[in-house]
């Protein structure tokens, strides 16, 4: 299977978010503010370390 | 503030259930009939070990080399029947020379990690000790 690395964490992020939600949460307004807010967290994080290793691989 | 509610005890049903959302991620709640938990469980856990063995990610055997190859295992195992099926999934075995190798390892070991999860929710709900509010399915 050829996915990107960009690809791979999104569908990560996703399963992992909404996992996470329906274990945490009651009710279905909660949990899909949850599962954005987690899945938004481990994207901006991600992307975000990936930029400050960035000047160090070079 | 949702209202919430305990399950009745039935410690056959949750052991039950407990077994069956292992070896089948999902099958849990749906012996307590969490209809929504166990859709989504099982579509989350099954995309995560499926797409971590396409990456030919690393699975861990039970003849563990050192401690982190043991925790690996018991990461492993927690996937149930995709771990034991690891093999017919994918034939060509692992590759972890590659970085995608790297990420299936990763996200097949998450798999299972989430699977005991939603295993260890479904005692709490079966044993009565988890609540719920009345929109959990």
């Amino acid at each position: 299977m050829i996915l990107n690395h960009f690809q791979t964490m999104v569908i990560f992020a996703l399963a992992v978010s909404l996992v996470f939600a329906f274990l945490s949460k009651n009710t279905m307004t909660e949990r899909v503010r949850y599962a954005v807010w987690a899945f938004l967290a481990f994207l901006v994080v991600a992307i975000g370390i990936g930029w400050l290793m960035y000047p160090f691989s070079h | 503030m949702a209202e919430t509610r305990k399950n009745p005890i039935n410690p056959a049903l949750a052991l039950a259930a407990a077994v069956a959302g292992w070896l089948v991620p999902g099958l849990g709640h749906v012996l307590l009939r969490k209809w929504d938990k166990a859709v989504v469980y099982f579509l989350a856990v099954a995309t995560l070990a499926l797409v971590g063995l396409w990456m030919r990610g690393n699975v861990f055997s039970s003849n563990a080399a050192d401690a982190f190859d043991m925790l690996g295992f018991l990461a492993d195992i927690g996937n149930g029947i995709f771990y034991f099926l690891s093999g017919t999934i994918n034939p060509a075995g692992a590759d972890v020379s590659k970085a995608a190798g790297d990420y299936g390892t990763r996200m097949f070991a998450t798999a299972g990690v989430l699977n005991l999860l939603c295993v260890l929710e479904a005692l709490q709900i079966g044993f009565g000790s988890k609540e719920e509010g009345h929109a959990a399915g």
